[in-house]
């Protein structure tokens, strides 16, 4: 292929050979008698100036025909580079699938994992329920439905309740009878605070850790069970339903 | 001796038709203002004048040739090696555009439910 001459090779030689011939024709013109070419030579010359004169009007023609050809080529390798263009898009689009699938994957392998592990050990609900009631029961974990500012409960023994229980009443030898029966009510739970409450507020519900509510009466503190008790169950009750009817749970 | 062909071009590239490769007249011209034979001197002055600047035209006639010759498009290769190249781009063409519709339509979604 490289043998062959370019079109436009060809042209320009051909200008180069019309430039010679019309060179050497013109100085024959103006050289003296002697140096003066045959009358043959020149009238070859002339031929050969006009042979090459039609060969350039016929290449030209060619290359006009090679100018059309160029056309089509331009649009063809437009065309090519709209395909490569879609060909990278969707390439880029498939590596993007196959990252998130792999990735999905990988997540729905560990969650079957950690479903086959909880398969393994089951709990049931109940219990489950029973624990975050109880801890849940000090209103450590959130404020009671009820609290206000300026309610005095709190979820930390407050400096009352301090001075109220076996510490506080160790230098107090009045009330150390209270104190010993104190002692085997504090042993289940904390005492509540009667007494030192304002007047304002003679009966001063308290809130204790195991979920009692304890009425101040007097100087003593009387256990509301009952009340309590069936708030309790109502609650675990309530809590029950309500883990059964959500779906998350196992029913056991 | 302007070829004239019908064509639509974009700039900085040319048409044969605006080719202007007028060479044989004017050497003509030149070849003929020298065998003229002039008996008074004034009217020979003036006639080597014109030949000079015959010559000078014919110079500048063959390099403007040139340059237009160079902003033709199209033809850096010989006609044979220009067809050959087409049909390789054609056929690149088809391939890439088979790949394509291989790819999109390889694998259907709805199909292949199992």
């Amino acid at each position: 292929m490289a043998s062959q001459l370019s079109t436009k090779e060809k042209l320009l030689s051909l200008i180069d050979d019309i430039e010679l011939i019309s060179k050497e024709m013109i100085e024959n013109a103006i050289a003296p008698k002697h140096l003066k070419l045959s009358c043959s030579d020149y009238a070859q010359r002339t031929q050969l100036l006009v042979a090459k004169d039609t060969e350039l009007k016929e290449t030209l023609k060619l290359a006009s025909e090679q100018a059309k050809i160029d056309e089509k080529m331009d649009i063809l390798k437009a065309e090519v580079d709209r395909q490569d263009q879609d060909i990278n898009q969707l390439q880029k689009q498939l590596k993007e699938a196959e990252q998130i699938l792999s990735t999905a994957i990988y997540q729905a392998n560990q969650k079957l994992q950690s479903i086959h592990r909880a398969n393994k050990r089951p709990v049931s609900s109940e219990e489950l329920i029973k624990f975050a009631h109880r801890i849940s029961a000090s209103n450590a974990v959130c404020a009671p439905l009820t609290w206000q500012q300026g309610d005095p409960r709190r979820p930390y023994p407050t400096d009352i309740e301090m001075r109220l229980g076996f510490l506080g009443r160790l230098s107090d030898p009045i009330n150390g009878h209270l104190l010993q029966q104190q002692n085997n009510i504090s042993e289940l739970h904390r005492s509540g605070h009667p007494g030192d409450i304002p007047a304002s507020q003679p009966n001063q519900f308290a809130w204790h850790p195991s979920g009692e509510i304890h009425m101040s009466v007097g100087q003593g503190s009387v256990q509301v069970d009952t009340r309590n008790h069936k708030q309790e169950t109502e609650d675990v009750e309530v809590m029950s339903t309500d883990s059964s009817s959500s779906s998350s749970s196992d029913s056991q | 001796m302007e070829v004239a062909e019908q064509n639509t071009e974009t700039k900085k590239r040319l048409t044969v038709e605006e080719l202007q490769i007028e060479i044989l007249p004017v050497i003509y011209e030149i070849i003929r203002s020298i065998e003229k034979d002039h008996h008074e001197t004034s009217a020979k002055t003036r006639e080597s004048q014109d030949c000079a600047q015959k010559v000078l035209e014919l110079q500048k006639r063959l390099d403007q040739a040139r340059v237009q010759i160079r902003l033709l498009p199209g033809i850096e290769f010989s006609k044979e090696q220009q067809l050959n190249n087409l049909e390789a781009l054609k056929t690149q063409l088809r391939l890439k555009q088979e790949l394509l519709h291989k790819y999109r339509y390889m694998y259907s979604f709805q199909s292949h439910k199992a």
